[in-house]
């Protein structure tokens, strides 16, 4: 019994955590088209400036969330701006959108992991914080692990909420739904897709602030998380934030109960194996309709 | 001998205008590819790049590299190899033929020296490698190859040794799905069962793993005596913080690459580390060199460095001055020197023989109050060992 309720907790809290990571993007994706293969890079700079804060001006990291949000929301719209608008407003059809934002990302991949490198070297970096364990029904996790599923669920339901009964969220539903139907009733897409991206490159900062309180940090540490979003992206649904995180909850639970049942070194048979199977059978993802 | 050394030196000019090298033909200069980024970029700016810099400042402070005699200042020649072989080949390549340095040093991790052995031998480069390790490398027998590093058997005997003569019976291993795992795991295996160590449990893992929680858990439920994780270090953070919230507190635990990293006791917490053993060689307690050493890392990089394989690199640094000095820059020479010559280091003497340091013993560290003491061998201990390991904290 106990052993059941450890595993699928387990599977929960890193499943919590790829469906933090994979909303973000999802959010960019769904809306404009723009796949933008440098997210784990700002969620990067999320974790450097949250872990900065922390041991500089001895800020603790969860109260530094808000922070690190709107300073990556600011930077998003930025690199809105500059990287992504024209690709947007100049392509012929969504196909050019996809094709040249996956270069622009990579490109950005590239000079904000070695801004980083510049910036704060290559060493492995990271604070300690709530290292505690804490007993849930004699089961036993690092409290730390615990704390970041909760806010990574907390910043996913928001967002949830926010695209459900909200009017600009319902903007952005309309805009996924039908890009032009939505503009010829008015939705202003000059304001909404900076916004989005915005909110997209918030989450992922949130999603590396949370990340730093458990795991060290360096330049690198995002980009197997953008592959992992990727992952879960396809299996809950290209636009789907809801399916983002089922997504991430069903990859979390493959995982963890593969790995126990048979070996952790098939980590990644069982990932692809699942991906290729939802392909296979609901190629639009688990929770699209 | 004053006319000698003129010819000597009017030889070198006159090279070095057919060469056509600009003004700086004086100095030494000694090249490398180094993984400033990618996944090899932690360890080799950790172990590697800063001790290659800082050995290139103190030497020029102190006037310069003496080759043969003559003092002559060193000129570093360092590129990003992106922990990429195909990049660090090219570097070195090009390093080699067209740049002709005098000198190289090698790059980070046993997969790229293992990458650029061939290459070294061909241009008949010497290659003071600080950490790369394993028999596979050593049997192709490349007389150019130096690798600093105490071998896999080595390390994982005296481990065996320290165990047994502490009565443990069983022992759990996990390690990585990689190379070095897959060497240390199989010589780990050979050593127990030679001391009579049974291994009750053995899984590996692949290398980025971010949850170890179920495994940890079944190796908890066989209770061994001993928990032993050949790991790399992101799973040896992990490993530690997982055991600790799960309360899995063996007589004895041991993880792999990363523990002698002074950010493994900052992150995780000096009193959560307290007890942790794992691959080390020396500390600042070691002796007078060590010390010196150490002091001057922290002084020029504001951070320590680790416990194992920065030591290492700055005892290989210190056997290519002090080759240099007796036959000067014929690489040749160089390569017959080390090979044929014990040296002072650092971490005590190291001779070479068919290519091993077969000095430098293995070595079974532990941290205690803060500091990554070494407990095996008794003649190199630095503290007494903790056994068994005290609850975590």
């Amino acid at each position: 019994m106990s052993l059941w309720f450890e595993l699928i907790a387990s599977g929960l809290i890193t499943g919590g955590i790829y469906a933090v990571v994979a909303i973000g993007l999802n959010l960019q994706y769904g809306l404009m088209r723009i796949l933008n293969i440098s997210h784990g890079e700002f969620l990067m700079l999320g974790a450097y400036l949250t872990w900065l804060a922390h041991t500089v001006l001895q800020v603790n990291p969860l109260a530094f969330l808000p922070v690190v949000a709107l300073v990556m929301f600011v930077a998003g719209v930025l690199v809105y701006r500059l990287c992504f608008y024209r690709i947007v407003s100049t392509a012929p059809a969504v196909e050019v959108i996809e094709a040249r934002s996956l270069l622009v990302g990579f490109g950005l991949l590239y000079l904000v992991q070695n801004l980083a490198y510049l910036a704060w070297g290559a060493d492995l970096r990271g604070y300690s914080f709530l290292v505690e364990t804490l007993e849930i029904g004699g089961a036993r996790f690092n409290l730390n692990r615990v704390v970041v599923f909760g806010f990574a669920m907390a910043a996913s339901l928001a967002l949830l909420a926010v695209l459900r009964f909200t009017l600009i969220g319902k903007a952005v539903r309309a805009m996924m739904q039908s890009p032009t139907g939505a503009q010829l009733v008015g939705i202003d897409t000059k304001v909404l897709h900076p916004v989005v991206f915005g909110a997209g490159l918030a989450l992922a900062g949130v999603a590396g602030a949370l990340l730093s309180t458990v795991f060290e940090i360096s330049p690198a540490m995002g980009e197997p998380y953008t592959v992992t979003a990727l992952i879960v992206i396809v299996l809950g649904g290209l636009g789907s934030a809801l399916g983002s995180l089922l997504g991430g909850f069903l990859l979390g639970l493959v995982e963890t109960f593969g790995m126990h049942f048979t070996s952790p070194s098939l980590k990644m048979v069982l990932s692809y194996g699942v991906l290729i199977a939802v392909l296979l059978a609901r190629p639009k993802g688990l929770f699209t309709r | 001998m004053g006319i000698v050394h003129f010819v000597r030196g009017a030889a070198a000019v006159a090279l070095a205008a057919m060469a056509a090298v600009p003004a700086l033909a004086q100095d030494v200069r000694i090249g490398y590819a180094i993984s400033r980024s990618g996944p090899g970029a932690p360890g080799a700016q950790t172990s590697q790049e800063p001790n290659y810099i800082m050995w290139a400042e103190q030497v020029n402070a102190a006037g310069g590299l003496n080759v043969g005699g003559k003092k002559r200042k060193i000129e570093l020649i360092g590129y990003d190899d992106r922990t990429d072989a195909e990049t660090m080949l090219r570097t070195y390549e090009k390093l080699m033929t067209s740049d002709k340095v005098d000198l190289i040093l090698p790059p980070w991790g046993t997969g790229l020296n293992f990458a650029l052995m061939p290459l070294a031998q061909r241009h008949g480069y010497p290659m003071l490698s600080p950490t790369a390790t394993g028999r596979k490398l050593l049997s192709l027998k490349n007389p150019y190859f130096f690798p600093l590093l105490q071998q896999p058997d080595v390390m994982m005997e005296a481990l065996a040794t320290f165990l047994k003569a502490r009565g443990t019976k069983t022992a759990a291993v996990v390690h990585v799905d990689e190379l070095f795992g897959l060497e240390q795991a199989a010589a780990l295996e050979k050593a127990f069962k030679e001391k009579g160590i049974q291994i009750i449990e053995k899984k590996s893992y692949p290398f980025g793993v971010k949850d170890l929680q179920p495994v940890l858990r079944d190796i908890k439920a066989k209770e061994p005596g001993a928990f032993i994780a050949l790991s790399y270090p992101p799973d040896t953070f992990l490993i530690t913080a997982q055991s600790k919230a799960l309360a899995f507190n063996p007589s004895a635990f041991y993880a792999a690459v990363g523990t002698a990293f002074p950010i493994y006791r900052d992150k995780m917490g000096a009193a959560t580390v307290e007890g942790v053993m794992g691959l080390g060689t020396w500390n600042p307690k070691s002796g007078p060199a060590a010390k010196a050493y150490f002091d001057a890392h922290v002084a020029r990089w504001k951070k320590e460095p680790d416990r194992w394989a920065s030591a290492h690199c700055w005892a290989g640094l210190q056997i290519l001055q002090q080759a240099v000095e007796k036959v000067g820059l014929d690489r040749k020479k160089i390569r017959d020197y080390i090979a044929s010559t014990e040296f002072d280091t650092v971490i005590g003497k190291i001779r070479f023989k068919n290519g091993e340091n077969v000095s430098t013993p293995g070595v079974v560290s532990q941290w205690q109050n803060g500091e990554f003491e070494v407990v095996w061998p008794p003649e190199r201990a630095t503290a007494s060992s903790q056994f068994p390991k005290p609850g975590w904290n």
